[in-house]
């Protein structure tokens, strides 16, 4: 019997050798989404319970990384969800944007701000897209979506956030 | 004429807003900076136990027993 059958078993041996291969490839996918390495060693623990968990529904000929992935990304989302910030950033206007350091500053962290005031599934597929500069395809993959869905959640998201920012009279340079 | 120019300058604020977005956010370290097994194994020890259904039903007939025949609960005993 071959690993991932042993897995689906529950062989606690053969789970262990999953984890070890598999661990980093989640945390550092779970990172990129939430961009805080504490956060995202507890969320691939839990990621690798629930993975555990749910071996009955894996196929052995499956692929166990995407998988395990998707599992990965849903957690992420509910986390994003539960920790979204207080609309707080449109009440103040910004300063008009200067070459000055701390301006700029100022902005990026206004611009972080409203990026996690979007939407937990617009913020990862952005995320993942934008700043990671992941291929569509493998981002599609671990949504569990269409290439075409996860370009107009990057779409809207751009969108929603050039608004936002407008509003707040913030203008990226 | 004016159409074209408003998507150009939608097209090049988004571009923009990319741009924005790559400085705001810089790359994070994605080492792993432990091994994840033993926190994974003690999540897996903290499961809260199952009592299958069957226990259950067994219980509950043994407790419907003692009560239509007390006496029961000595033949029982002797047995444990």
């Amino acid at each position: 019997m071959d690993l991932l059958q042993r897995f689906t078993h529950g062989e606690i041996d053969a789970f262990e050798t999953l984890v070890r291969q598999f661990q980093g490839d989640i945390n550092a996918w779970t990172v990129r989404i939430v961009r805080d390495p504490g956060v995202a060693e507890d969320l691939t623990v839990e990621t690798l319970w629930r993975v555990y968990r749910a071996r009955q529904k894996f196929r052995p000929d499956g692929n166990f990384g995407a998988w395990a992935r998707r599992i990965a990304t849903n957690l992420a989302i509910d986390h994003l969800r539960r920790n979204r910030p207080e609309q707080s950033f449109l009440a103040e206007p910004a300063e008009a944007a200067r070459p000055d350091p701390l301006v700029q500053r100022e902005i990026h962290e206004r611009i972080q701000e409203a990026f996690r005031l979007l939407p937990a599934k617009l913020q990862v597929a952005a995320t993942l897209a934008l700043v990671e500069e992941l291929p569509y395809d493998e981002i599609a993959s671990a949504l569990g979506t269409s290439v075409g869905a996860v370009k107009l959640r990057v779409f809207r998201a751009v969108r929603i956030l050039r608004k936002r920012l407008n509003q707040a009279g913030i203008r990226p340079e | 004429m004016k159409e074209h120019k408003d998507k150009h300058m939608t097209e090049h604020n988004d571009r923009e807003i990319r741009e924005a977005l790559k400085q705001s956010f810089p790359p994070v370290n994605t080492e792993l900076r432990r091994d994840l097994w033993p926190d994974v194994l003690r999540k897996l020890d903290l499961r809260p136990v199952r009592v299958p259904w069957y226990d259950w039903a067994l219980v509950g007939l043994s407790a419907v027993m003692f009560l239509a025949f007390p006496r029961l609960v000595l033949v029982f005993a002797y047995h444990l």
